[in-house]
């Protein structure tokens, strides 16, 4: 699998071995030292996934996550330096889809960055069109718009999210099976991750996101959609 | 039993409340009685000699009507309680039934016979206190005795007496109220420091005394108190910044470590056989490595206490299963994933967790059973020794641990009787003390006992959730 990727990491020698690892996975690789020069660099020439260090000098990694954020819908995964803190939730919310833990195994970085680029599923398995609220998803299409024809814009994440929830309207799924089929995680997997993709959905589809009328969670088993 | 500060201030208080009263009092009693009994005397002396004077008249006139005489005296003397008795030619004549010769003590009836007035004060058998004056009339041959009751004066002491002693106890308790007041007063201050203790203690660093509020007296202590906590304050955060930059910088080189051998892990074949025994024995450490900071570094975070727990609702028998899936994998030591047997009743059961935290557990026990123990030979799920309580058993195949160890083989870097036994590629040292850390903030706990053929099993204890009371979102 091939694809390219923007490493924002201030640290050289980190990012040669990165670029060194992610090469030999077969991805085409583009580094910046610096927020700034990450910004420019995608701004110059979009990638599929971006890797950003969450602590970068000048620009910190949660305000470039949120200024890549606010142009493009890019597969964003940050690097930090634990995993059992606020920074992760903190990083989530600020736009990015995913989380790797320093010292990383760069085995394990590409698993995550193939899971985060796998299109939605085979489309024998993916749902037709569905209609809740005022809202229309079109899976197939990769868009999710008012009946008024208004596109709401979501991350490709966020998007899969929606369509693994609207292909069982009702039934709940668990935070381990969403993690699994979005994410590609097994049982260890974070359930932060479905937590706060789920908090950023509500605010794109619900009226009020707190009081969801369509995105519900069901306490101790999961969440599920209600059309 | 030793007296608090407080305490003693109060006793010191009441004790110098009490003598102070049982002095002033005692003073005030003697004196008083001093001047009473004086006054009661004299007066007594005086009413005597008058009759001794009225007594010889009579006789010298030749009266013999002696009962006559003395009741005319005793009506004369209306107003006190007091008795005559006449000695007149070697016979002995009273006034009253309530007085006879005997009444009248020995060597002062001796000694006024003889020819010389007295007086004296005494208590009767009935213990009624008397005044006796004894006049010599020589001119008759006669003594004159006259007995004065003082019992109204004794009733007026014994209340002045008990006044007085009502009101010693009354200032005694005051002295006591007045200490508890003075010492809490004074200590106040001590409390305020000693709360503020308690609240830096806790973690609240930036508590410190007002030194607007403080005694001008105790200001020095306030002082160097806040001086004190200052101090401290910088040299905690100091030590929380050291670290995490040791940290920052330990992760950055072995994250790149990490990679490049990643890199030349995949290229492995084309290196020389000599080069990739190196290559191997390199990537062994370097995980060895990895696993050292890590514990280091998760400990450093429990000791700053800047751990964050995510606790969430699983079932406990499918987490077991799967920690013990990933333990297995993650175990340098090669070999069959240990049979878990979940007992029926604790099938259904949830707990609230950190699912990755609950595999840093397993893992810990499975790699310290591998070392030591000869590995895993069971793990049990069962319900726990308390209700509302699962427990997780693993055994192992080894020598056990005797009971003197069994607290110290939490501690850290605790080198027991199995020192001797340490291997290639053994642990951090840091493995059990970080599970008993885990099972704590997960509100569970570890202990570690004898299993039925003699090995040592651990037991993981953590909180049944009832329903629905899971933290988290879901």
């Amino acid at each position: 699998m091939s694809g390219r990727i923007l490493v924002v990491e201030d640290d050289e020698r980190i990012r040669s071995s990165m670029r060194l690892a992610l090469e030999g996975e077969g991805y085409e690789v583009k580094d910046a030292a610096s927020g700034e020069e990450g910004l420019d660099l995608f701004a110059e020439a979009p990638t599929d996934v971006a890797l950003i260090d969450l602590m970068l000098p000048g620009m910190d990694g949660f305000e470039c996550c949120r200024a890549l954020r606010r142009n493009s819908a890019v597969p964003i995964i940050i690097v930090t330096a634990r995993a059992d803190t606020h920074d992760v939730v903190a990083g989530l919310e600020a736009g990015a889809d995913d989380y790797v833990t320093k010292p990383f195994v760069a085995k394990e970085l590409a698993a995550r960055i193939r899971a985060l680029l796998r299109r939605a599923r085979p489309a024998e398995e993916e749902p037709g069109a569905l209609t809740f609220g005022d809202l229309q998803l079109l899976p197939e299409q990769g868009v999710l718009r008012h009946l008024n024809g208004e596109e709401v814009h979501c991350t490709r994440t966020e998007f899969r999210l929606l369509c693994e929830l609207a292909a069982s309207p009702n039934k709940v799924l668990s935070r381990e099976q969403l993690l699994d089929r979005v994410w590609g995680y097994d049982y260890f997997g974070d359930g932060r991750l479905v937590d706060v993709h789920i908090r950023r959905l509500r605010t794109k589809v619900e009226a009020d996101p707190a009081v969801p009328q369509h995105i519900l969670t069901v306490r101790g088993m999961g969440y599920k959609l209600v059309p | 039993m030793k007296l608090g500060i407080g305490a003693r201030i109060t006793a010191v208080f009441g004790l110098g409340a009490l003598v102070l009263s049982i002095f002033m009092g005692g003073l005030s009693y003697f004196t008083t009685r001093h001047f009473l009994l004086a006054g009661r005397e004299s007066a007594a002396q005086h009413q005597a000699f008058a009759n001794a004077v009225l007594v010889r008249s009579n006789l010298l006139g030749g009266d013999t009507g002696y009962v006559t005489l003395l009741a005319s005296i005793d009506a004369g003397d209306a107003g006190t309680d007091a008795h005559s008795v006449l000695y007149h030619g070697g016979k002995s004549y009273v006034s009253s039934l309530g007085v006879n010769a005997s009444s009248i003590p020995v060597r002062l009836r001796r000694e006024v016979l003889a020819g010389t007035a007295a007086t004296q004060t005494y208590r009767t058998a009935q213990g009624t206190a008397e005044i006796v004056v004894g006049v010599p009339v020589p001119s008759v041959q006669a003594a004159y005795f006259e007995v004065f009751n003082l019992s109204d004066l004794d009733h007026t002491l014994r209340i002045l007496g008990l006044t007085l002693f009502v009101a010693g106890i009354f200032t005694t308790l005051l002295g006591v109220g007045l200490g508890r007041f003075a010492s809490e007063r004074s200590l106040r201050p001590l409390a305020d420091v000693s709360r503020a203790a308690g609240a830096i203690a806790s973690g609240e660093l930036d508590t410190r005394l007002d030194p607007d509020a403080a005694d001008p007296d105790l200001l020095g202590l306030t002082n160097s108190f806040n001086a004190m906590v200052d101090q401290l304050q910088e040299r905690i955060e100091r030590e929380a910044r050291f670290n995490s930059d040791v940290s920052h910088e330990l992760r950055s080189p072995l994250t790149t470590l990490a990679a490049t051998l990643e890199v030349l892990e995949a290229e492995r074949d084309q290196l020389a056989p000599r080069s990739q025994r190196a290559l191997l024995l390199l990537g062994a450490d370097l995980r060895r490595f990895q696993r050292l900071v890590s514990d280091l570094l998760e400990m450093s975070r429990v000791d700053a206490g800047s751990l964050d727990v995510f606790l969430e609702e699983v079932n406990v028998s499918e987490l077991v299963q799967r920690s013990v899936e990933a333990g297995a994998r993650s175990l340098d030591v090669s070999g069959p994933t240990p049979a878990v047997l979940v007992e029926d009743a604790v099938r259904d059961w949830h707990v609230g967790v950190d699912k990755r935290r609950f595999e840093r557990v397993m893992a810990n026990l499975m790699e310290n059973a591998a070392h030591y123990g000869g590995g895993v030979t069971e793990i049990t799920v069962r319900p726990g020794g308390q209700e509302e309580e699962v427990e997780v058993t693993v055994d192992d195949a080894g020598p056990g641990i005797q009971s003197g160890e069994r607290t110290k083989v939490f501690e850290r870097f605790y080198r027991g009787s199995a020192a001797g036994r340490r291997g290639a590629g053994t642990g951090s040292g840091l493995g059990l003390a970080l599970v008993a850390e885990h099972m704590r903030v997960m509100h569970g706990g570890v202990h570690v006992e004898s299993s039925p053929p003699g090995g040592a099993r651990f037991v993981l204890s953590l909180p049944v959730l009832n329903g629905h009371e899971a933290e988290g979102d879901v």
